[in-house]
């Protein structure tokens, strides 16, 4: 098998959530191993967030966990116990990049932050995500999902004509989707310059900033003219002639997109079910697609033929966003129990023996179940 | 990086090339993606169509009555206007990607042949995957929202979809064709075989949108628009509006911060029970907003630990405390077009922020600027 763009590259992944762990993903995707460490007392929350029963291993069970961090070893040890720290700055040794969106500070407490991996290992590139950045009097504040729609400027110009601003909401979180994109491109262009000097880099990405780049040409647009008004347009866009969704005899909805006035389009939508309406419409050269939703997409074969991926239990997973030569991925191993690896990774990379194992077991540094208590 | 001054991607050259005839959307990727390269400083040479990139005059534009949108994508790069219709204008385009690293094209293009037997590797944007056989569709960026998944999540359930606001379909997949571009660079840099890229934004959005997905096969019932029956609701304030938001552990500090005992009620204490009691939930936390400013709630949320989001327009980010402190907003004086303001790539590299350089002007034929 010929070499992947990232094959021999080891990741550290304290990613949780989608920004940081789909970043980490989408390094395995290229290549990368992917070493994700969790502890006991602190699981990704999507372990939790999308908990589907009460049974013992219910933590094993999320879909969102399963989705975003298939072809990843999974380790637990904790973070706030001194040998728990201790055997990841050794793992970190071991390792090209570490990739984390924890709070400001929480990494850095535990001793496991740049300043503390980089001196153990020069060559870690250490990309940090958080809401805000690592700098600036806003650091330390919190967000989730569409905190940062509404702050970014993008809620500003989303909603229905003149009425009040909206956002992509906690079934879309759309800013955590688009800083792992934009995050995995910069990582590996550390990677090469890592490669190339033998020096790491400490990578800071604001998730805001990064949803307030999608909306650049507005900011800049706005900074130009004091004068211009932000206000909402619904589906219309400036430029665009006629663009809305209708309502078609089915119940269902299209998108259309006109270059020229089609005044009659929504009675022409009511009086078609939605499959003959955009055929119809495309046949007479104007942009029409249906308003899909997630079982259309399950279904669409074609469309998700690389997007969406199985793994070897049959389960559903997240697939790649591009092709690489044509293709999607193979799914190698399913997302990881909790601590499933750590055994096999403490022995193969730092060459722990039994007694060692036990004895990390024994001090609740290792783990297999949480000891978060009831959720 | 090994001095102050040199860029990451300095030592690598990308072709842009901006077939005729192409759909928008699509030059909207793969010009973003140009951008975060040149940005990092790789060469990028955009090869433009006589009469120049259709995005040259496309909203919002500036007063000057330039296109904002071209100035902001097309950053530090270079031009040079090719006649691809012309067998010289091919010749030179061929010439160009047997010397560079990359060559980031839209399908259908006239020249897809030609840019992939260069040496450089092809980084193909396009609106759908192959599987589908519509490269020839009539296409925007509105109807690949509404393909992806992404129109039937935003609104309200008894109205119509909405779309998000700006490009979000061709920013998606711009990153998307930059995350595969730095992937083929690496690969050229390590001596690999280096993979194709294949963007589609109808992939890109549907990916994006992976818990519609994610949600349909777990439980046979899609995600969809939730509005005012959702948990997070748009509430307004003394001088705008702020999303209220937060994660399930965050509920009993939201409480605490809303301070009203009728909170207390366990109709109210887990997740089904308040969206199943969202209205009744909603007017008993709507009125602490109403005689607050965004950033006085923004202080008290934050002190609890709650993710609120106050909404803020385009023009307030300019003077938002945060981005001015990080140098977020980059001053840009233009040769004609004098100064320009805004957001440089989202990153710090070390400390460092990419200052991004003007758009280049029209150039002359055969000319590059």
């Amino acid at each position: 098998m010929t070499k992947r763009p990232l094959s021999g590259v080891r990741v550290l992944d304290f990613g949780l959530l989608t920004a940081g762990a789909n970043t980490s993903a989408m390094l395995a995707d290229l290549g990368a191993e992917v070493l994700k460490i969790e502890s006991g007392a602190y699981l990704d929350p999507f372990r939790v967030v999308g908990k589907i029963d009460n049974d013992d291993g219910w933590w094993n069970r999320s879909p969102q966990f399963r989705f975003t961090n298939r072809n990843k070893r999974g380790l637990a040890l904790n973070l706030k116990d001194p040998q728990g720290q201790r055997v990841i700055r050794a793992l970190a040794a071991q390792c090209d990049v570490v990739v984390e969106n924890f709070r400001r500070g929480v990494l850095d407490r535990a001793g496991l932050g740049y300043r503390d991996l980089s001196a153990v290992n020069s060559r870690i590139v250490f990309a940090a995500i958080s809401s805000q950045g690592d700098t600036g009097p806003e650091r330390m504040n919190v967000s989730f999902g569409s905190t940062l729609d509404a702050t970014s400027g993008l809620a500003a110009l989303t909603g229905y004509e003149d009425e009040e601003p909206r956002i992509s909401g906690m079934d879309v979180n759309y800013p955590d989707q688009i800083v792992s994109l934009f995050a995995t491109g910069i990582v590996i262009t550390a990677i090469m310059e890592a490669r190339r000097t033998g020096k790491g880099c400490f990578l800071d990405f604001s998730q805001r900033e990064v949803a307030s780049f999608t909306i650049g040409e507005e900011i800049l647009a706005a900074a130009a003219d004091p004068q211009r008004r932000c206000r909402r347009q619904g589906n219309q866009a400036e430029g665009i002639v006629q663009q809305d969704t209708y309502l078609c005899s089915d119940g269902r909805w299209i998108a259309v997109t006109c270059d020229s006035e089609q005044p009659d389009l929504a009675a022409f939508c009511a009086g078609h079910a939605s499959a003959d309406a955009v055929a119809e419409l495309l046949m007479r050269g104007i942009a029409a697609a249906p308003c899909n939703d997630g079982n259309d997409l399950l279904q669409d074969k074609a469309l998700a033929g690389v997007t969406l991926a199985r793994d070897r239990r049959g389960t559903l997973v997240k697939g790649l966003p591009y092709r690489l030569d044509g293709k999607g991925i193979a799914v190698e191993r399913p997302a990881p129990d909790l601590g499933q690896h750590t055994d096999e990774v403490l022995r193969g990379l730092l060459g722990y023996d039994d007694a060692m194992l036990d004895e990390l077991d024994k001090s609740g540094v290792t783990s297999t179940t949480p000891t978060i208590g009831e959720v | 990086m090994s001095t102050a001054d040199s860029l990451p991607l300095e030592r690598f050259t990308i072709v842009e090339v901006n077939d005729r005839d192409v759909p928008l959307c699509l030059r909207l990727a793969s010009s973003l993606a140009a951008k975060i390269a040149a940005d990092l400083g790789a060469t990028v040479l955009k090869v433009e169509p006589p009469g120049g990139d259709p995005v040259r005059r496309a909203p919002p534009l500036l007063p000057q009555g330039e296109s904002a949108l071209f100035q902001f994508l097309n950053t530090s790069k270079r031009s040079l206007l090719l006649d691809l219709a012309t067998d010289a204008g091919r010749a030179a385009l061929g010439k160009l990607t047997d010397t560079a690293d990359a060559v980031l094209f839209e399908e259908p293009a006239s020249i897809a042949s030609l840019a992939r037997a260069g040496r450089a590797t092809a980084i193909e944007i396009a609106a759908f995957p192959l599987e589908m056989q519509a490269a020839h569709r009539p296409v925007s960026e509105f109807t690949i929202l509404a393909l992806g998944g992404l129109l039937h999540m935003v609104g309200e359930p008894d109205r119509k979809p909405l779309r998000l606001g700006g490009h979000q379909a061709s920013y998606a997949a711009g990153l998307t064709a930059f995350t595969g571009l730095a992937a083929a660079l690496a690969a050229r840099d390590a001596d690999r075989a280096a993979p194709s890229i294949r963007v589609s934004l109808a992939e890109v959005v549907q990916w994006v949108n992976w818990k519609a997905a994610s949600g349909a096969a777990a439980s046979g019932q899609s995600p969809g628009r939730e509005g005012k029956r959702s948990e997070f609701q748009i509430v307004p304030c003394r001088d705008g509006h702020v999303a209220v938001v937060y994660t399930v552990t965050q509920w009993p500090a939201t409480r605490a911060l809303i301070n009203d005992s009728r909170l207390d009620d366990p109709k109210f204490a887990n997740r089904a029970g308040r969206r199943q009691h969202v209205a009744a939930l909603y007017e008993i936390i709507a009125p602490w907003f109403a005689d607050k400013t965004r950033a006085e709630i923004q202080v008290l949320a934050q002190a609890k630990g709650v993710p609120f989001g106050p909404i803020f327009a385009p023009a307030e980010l300019l003077k938002a405390d945060q981005y001015v402190a990080r140098g977020f907003l980059a001053d840009m004086t233009h040769p004609t077009l004098g100064a320009l303001r805004l957001p440089q790539l989202p990153v710090q590299w070390n400390g460092r922020s990419f200052a991004p350089r003007p758009a280049p002007e029209l150039p002359r034929p055969g000319l590059p600027t």
